[in-house]
């Protein structure tokens, strides 16, 4: 018998250990591949495998073969015994074993960063700008995360799917909650309020004040905020806490008029009086004492007083009790503001690592109640949190409305000013414009449901596809979007039109295959995944469902929606230059858009679903296209050398030109993005001192088409001294340098050096801000009185 | 140190505010973000690069 030169025994693993050779093992793996082929013999396998390791033996003489040096032989051994479909089937196996094994080993890669990375090193961590990723919780997040994309990638996603989301063709949003949940939704504060509801963690009765109401409203976004992976949006703020209001004003009226009972007739138990006649008034007549104090309570409530008291006293008793309700009334709705804003502030949700993405929508409730809401949510967040800070939540939406708050003459335009004068020193409100004619078309006067309402970073639902006789923003939201490359296509069209519109239909076509296969995971899930969504019947028609239900058919009141990203690197890419640049560029911009649009709409109508089209919102997602962009085509000047792309259909940040010249420009795309769009324009210098400029520009907005939109401004501050406004280098009120210190006297003589014990900051709120803010004005005329400066000129930004 | 505390510098006076940082508030897709430092590098090249708009018709 021949002997061999030498067995192999061993051979090295990827991880580099040596474990014994096992001849069955690749035996079994060409079983496989023959398989595949349709051969099932299991005895070819075997002769192949002995084929591989004859090989082996003959060029590893002096050491052990690693895992790929085999597979190598075993490649060469198939294509050199004739089966070469075999030998392509087994390449295939090994490049998905390979590209498998590399995700694993990048995902450690992935928890090694989070691990052992700050935020400032890790670009993951800071993917969401509010999310903490130093904490705890916010770590823990980040693992979850990650893990379920790559699970996802491999195992639920259909593979081209995959392939295009990982090689940045298209990008799926909140990939991370692909299975979990859906996006959004706007929460009906009216309907959810009435008779009660619970949170999950028990019962709520339907609250009493306004205190009560605006804690609840807290509450039911937090809540709301742990069904979906997107933020959580109040359509009808106003209408719904106006109903606290009465209440409270209801409770002050009838203390008052106790008091003054006691006092001035001497009844012994003036509030039991004061009760005893209100409940037999609202038996008998219906009627409560209200704000407005127009509806003939007093009236009513004089006859049954005449019974008890001097008749001569009653005229002097009741005005003390409404001048005193009024005052209370409007002070608890101050605070409950004032209590709202802190709490959306601190508050958490999502294992305690994200503070609600919350949005309030407000501004045409007329009704004194509704007006009292708006007034102090306003003058609350213009005061800022405890120490003056700009507080980051809510996102503030004012509805802008001819008729209601938009003309002078408007019994809202009062507030409007407001909200001009506040955004102007923090940021919000945002502006939506019911007039816009894509907006005004749903519109039903007294009916709120009807007024578009958007959520906080942009999205809008409105139309109803699935449903045209509920046409309304309340209990509807996204399911889910994603968003298209638009400057991939144009740089691979070469500047030919023809082949980016050939290119942008296969990619329309995919995305739209991708939000219907993620609809069908989302169809499959019950009421009950949804604890407060939908067990509590906050989304649409979820209250007509058990807990066992599916809510594939509700959830068709929802939207699917296809995003866009760079329209002004695409147009640079196919003609040269943005839509900022030239007119042809605009009308190929309009053009583009506009096709994208008819697709949605072609593709809803197909399916049944309500698609829309959105410039998409891109946090996280607009470094990773150009990123992998700039790689594949190198840099390419006006399209891939910057280190982002340009939100949606915006004029690039970097590109000088006027406001209005910009709006111009972006508002015909707003009438095209029926998911959502939002145009901002950026103005310098502080414009508390131009509320009327800042007005102007609001005002342009709404005439000129915008459907949402804001000013961004620089909002700075100095936690030292607590000066809020434009900080350069130094502090302009006590003079110190960023990170610098500043003499304890100098704080002394300024007067905003209070806790003089305390060996912490010595700032413990803001002297001055505060005298200003105690008048809270109830004259809303006096609103904007600020001069007209022309410090809004083109400038760099110095960030 | 920590920050925030009272400290004397070398003329003998009390400082404070060392190693604070001014807060400026930014928006970024929608959201008011505290910081600069809590952006991604992307958003913060991006509002880096920001023009303002004039006002002129
Ligand atoms: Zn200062």
């Amino acid at each position: 018998m021949e002997v061999r030169q030498r067995m192999i025994t061993t051979i090295i693993k990827r991880d580099g250990r040596e474990v014994p050779f096992e001849l069955e093992k690749i035996a079994n793996a060409i079983y496989k591949a023959l398989q595949v082929t349709g051969n099932r013999e299991y005895k070819a396998a075997e002769e192949l495998a002995g084929q591989v390791q004859t090989v082996l033996e003959e060029r590893f003489t002096d050491k052990a073969p690693t895992v790929e040096q085999i597979q190598d032989i075993v490649e060469e051994t198939l294509s050199n015994a004739g089966y070469s479909r075999t030998a392509k089937e087994y390449i295939l196996y090994r490049a998905e074993r390979t590209r498998i094994r590399e995700m694993n080993t990048r995902l450690m890669k992935v928890y090694e960063d989070l691990t052992f990375q700050s935020a400032d090193e890790n670009d993951i961590k800071r993917e969401n700008a509010n999310i903490d990723g130093d904490t705890a919780m916010g770590t823990m997040l980040k693992y979850g995360s990650e893990g379920a994309k790559q699970f996802y990638e491999m195992f639920v996603l259909k593979p081209e799917h995959a392939k295009a989301h990982r090689e940045g063709d298209i990008h799926i949003h909140d990939m991370d909650f692909l299975t979990l949940t859906t996006t959004c939704c706007q929460i009906d504060i009216e309907k959810l309020f009435d008779g009660g509801f619970c949170t999950g963690h028990g019962f709520l009765r339907e609250p009493n004040s306004i205190a009560s109401y605006s804690a609840l409203a807290c509450i039911a976004i937090q809540s709301n905020q742990n069904d979906q992976h997107g933020g959580q949006s109040i359509p009808n703020f106003d209408f719904g806490m106006a109903k606290g209001v009465a209440k409270s004003y209801r409770k002050n009226y009838l203390a008052n008029l106790g008091k003054a009972l006691e006092l001035l007739a001497d009844l012994p138990d003036g509030l039991g009086t004061a009760k005893a006649i209100a409940d037999q008034v609202r038996a008998e007549e219906g009627l409560d004492p209200i704000l407005a104090n127009d509806n003939g309570y007093q009236e009513a409530e004089a006859l049954r007083l005449r019974e008890r008291i001097d008749p001569a006293l009653i005229e002097r008793v009741q005005r003390f009790a409404v001048d005193k309700a009024h005052k209370e009334t409007d002070r608890d709705t101050y605070q409950a503001m004032e209590a709202l804003v802190h709490n959306l502030n601190t508050m958490h949700s999502r294992a305690g690592a994200q503070i609600p993405f919350s949005s309030l929508n407000y501004g045409t409730d007329t009704s004194p109640e509704g007006r009292m809401v708006i007034k102090n949510l306003l003058l609350a967040t213009e005061a800022g949190l405890g120490n003056g800070e700009t507080p980051i939540f809510p996102i503030h939406i004012f509805k802008v409305k001819e008729g209601v708050s938009y003309n002078p003459e408007d019994p809202n335009y009062d507030l409007f000013k407001l909200a001009c004068r506040v955004s102007a020193k923090r940021l919000f409100p945002n502006f939506a414009f019911l007039d816009a004619p894509f907006n005004l078309q749903y519109y039903k006067p007294g009916d709120v449901r009807t007024e578009v309402a958007y959520m906080g970073c942009r999205t809008r639902v409105i139309a109803n596809r699935y449903d045209p006789t509920r046409e309304i923003v309340t209990g509807r939201g996204n399911l889910s979007f994603t968003s298209i490359n638009l400057p991939r296509i144009a740089i691979k069209a070469n500047g030919n039109i023809d082949n980016f519109f050939e290119d942008l239909d296969r990619k329309f076509d995919l995305v739209i295959d991708q939000l219907l296969e993620r609809y069908k995971i989302q169809a499959e899930k019950r009421v009950r995944n949804f604890p407060f969504l939908m067990g509590q019947g906050v989304w649409i028609d979820s209250d007509r469902l058990g807990p066992d239900d599916k809510i594939g058919e509700i959830l068709k009141h929802g939207t699917l929606t296809v995003g866009f990203i760079g329209l002004a690197e695409t147009l640079k890419a196919l003609t040269g230059k943005h839509h900022g640049e030239s007119k042809e560029a605009q009308n190929l911009g309009l053009d583009i858009i506009g096709y994208l649009r008819r697709r949605c709409d072609e593709a809803g109508k197909k399916y049944g679903m309500n698609i829309t089209l959105i410039g998409t919102p891109a946090e996280g997602l607009s470094g990773r296209f150009v990123g992998i962009d700039r790689k594949r085509f190198g840099v390419i000047p006006g399209v891939t050398d910057r280190e982002y792309y340009t939100n949606s259909f915006h004029v690039p940040v970097y590109y000088p030109i006027s406001a209005f010249e910009k709006l111009r420009i972006e508002a015909p795309y707003h009438a095209l993005t029926n998911g959502g769009h939002i145009s901002y324009v950026e103005l310098d210098g502080d414009l508390v001192q131009n509320v009327d400029a800042f007005e102007t520009i609001i005002r342009f907005m709404k005439e000129i088409g915008i459907g949402y939109g804001s000013i961004n401004h620089p909002v700075d501050r100095d936690p030292v001294c607590g000066y809020t406004g434009i900080i350069g280098e130094t502090c302009p009120r006590c003079g110190r340098r960023d990170g610098e210190p500043v003499s304890v006297e100098k704080l002394r003589q300024l007067g905003v050096y209070i806790n003089y014990n305390s060996d912490s900051i010595g700032y413990t709120g803001d002297i001055h801000e505060e005298a200003d803010r105690i008048p809270n004005p109830l004259d809303l005329s006096e609103a904007a009185t600020a001069t007209p400066t022309t410090t809004c000129e083109t400038e760099e930004a110095s960030l | 140190m920590i920050n925030g505390s009272i400290t004397t510098n070398a003329r003998g006076e009390e400082v404070i505010g060392e190693g604070i940082k001014f807060e400026r508030i930014r928006r970024i897709t929608g959201y008011l973000v505290g910081t600069v430092d809590r952006f991604n590098n992307a958003k913060r090249a991006e509002v880096r690069d920001r023009v303002k708009h004039s006002l002129s018709l």
